[in-house]
């Protein structure tokens, strides 16, 4: 399973894939990913940083969504204070 | 005497109840709006505190609770610890167990503590060089009020 987190005021949010369902087409799992992958793209245009977090690998900043990934987190845009 | 100002006190008091759970009833009430927006405030604090449980290892999570901050080791600088504090502030850097700075940064909306030091723990091991770019930097203790959101 696939997860994109979106941290935002409310706590995150969360979207969930099967990547092996998404792989036989089936039409859920195709149209979460696909909404995934907007919300990735929309808020790295808003200024976010995504990240991949994996068990047991270290944290990896990405610039394009990763269809493979057991979880990214979307942290909103950071200001120095 | 006493029984009649009880008397008052009683039919005062049980207005005062019947009026507050007509507002609370209410979807545009007051009372209504206030309720959902406290039980909006506990969800987030309590799903950024299952993130950070998540995010955190054993250990990470008992210096947090214990201490108050949490430490962690610079991807890149020998000797370098980014000290986060729990409950928002200056992030403390040492290096070989000396404080050589201070950080300020804060996301540009509001985020609930613990997605706060969740969001300092991705940045510094995943983007540590922007991190630093982005942060403001203060000479060790020069600063010690807590930084406001934007």
């Amino acid at each position: 399973m696939g997860m994109l987190r979106i941290m935002s005021r409310r706590g995150d949010d969360r979207i969930t894939w099967d990547f092996r369902k998404v792989v036989e087409n089936d039409p859920e799992a195709v149209a979460a990913i696909e909404e995934a992958e907007r919300i990735f793209e929309k808020t790295r245009q808003e200024g976010a940083t995504a990240f991949k977090v994996e068990a047991g690998s270290t944290v990896e900043r990405i610039d394009k969504f990763d269809r493979k990934a057991e979880q990214i987190v979307i942290v909103p845009r950071v200001v120095g204070g | 005497m006493l029984e009649t100002l009880s008397l008052f006190l009683g039919i005062w008091l049980l207005f005062l109840l019947l009026a507050i759970y007509y507002l609370s009833q209410s979807p545009d009430g007051s009372v209504g709006r206030f309720r959902e927006s406290v039980s909006g405030h506990l969800s987030a604090e309590s799903r950024a505190k299952a993130l950070l449980r998540e995010m955190l290892t054993e250990s990470q999570y008992q210096q947090l609770i214990k201490f108050g901050y949490l430490e962690i080791a610079s991807p890149s600088i020998d000797n370098r610890v980014y000290r986060v504090p729990g409950s928002g502030g200056l992030v403390k850097v040492y290096e070989r167990g000396c404080a050589v700075m201070e950080l300020c940064l804060q996301p540009a909306e509001p985020l609930p503590d613990g997605d706060v030091v969740v969001m300092h723990k991705l940045m510094i091991e995943g983007n540590e060089q922007e991190y630093l770019q982005k942060a403001n930097h203060f000479a060790p203790g020069i600063i010690s009020l807590r930084c406001q959101h934007l």
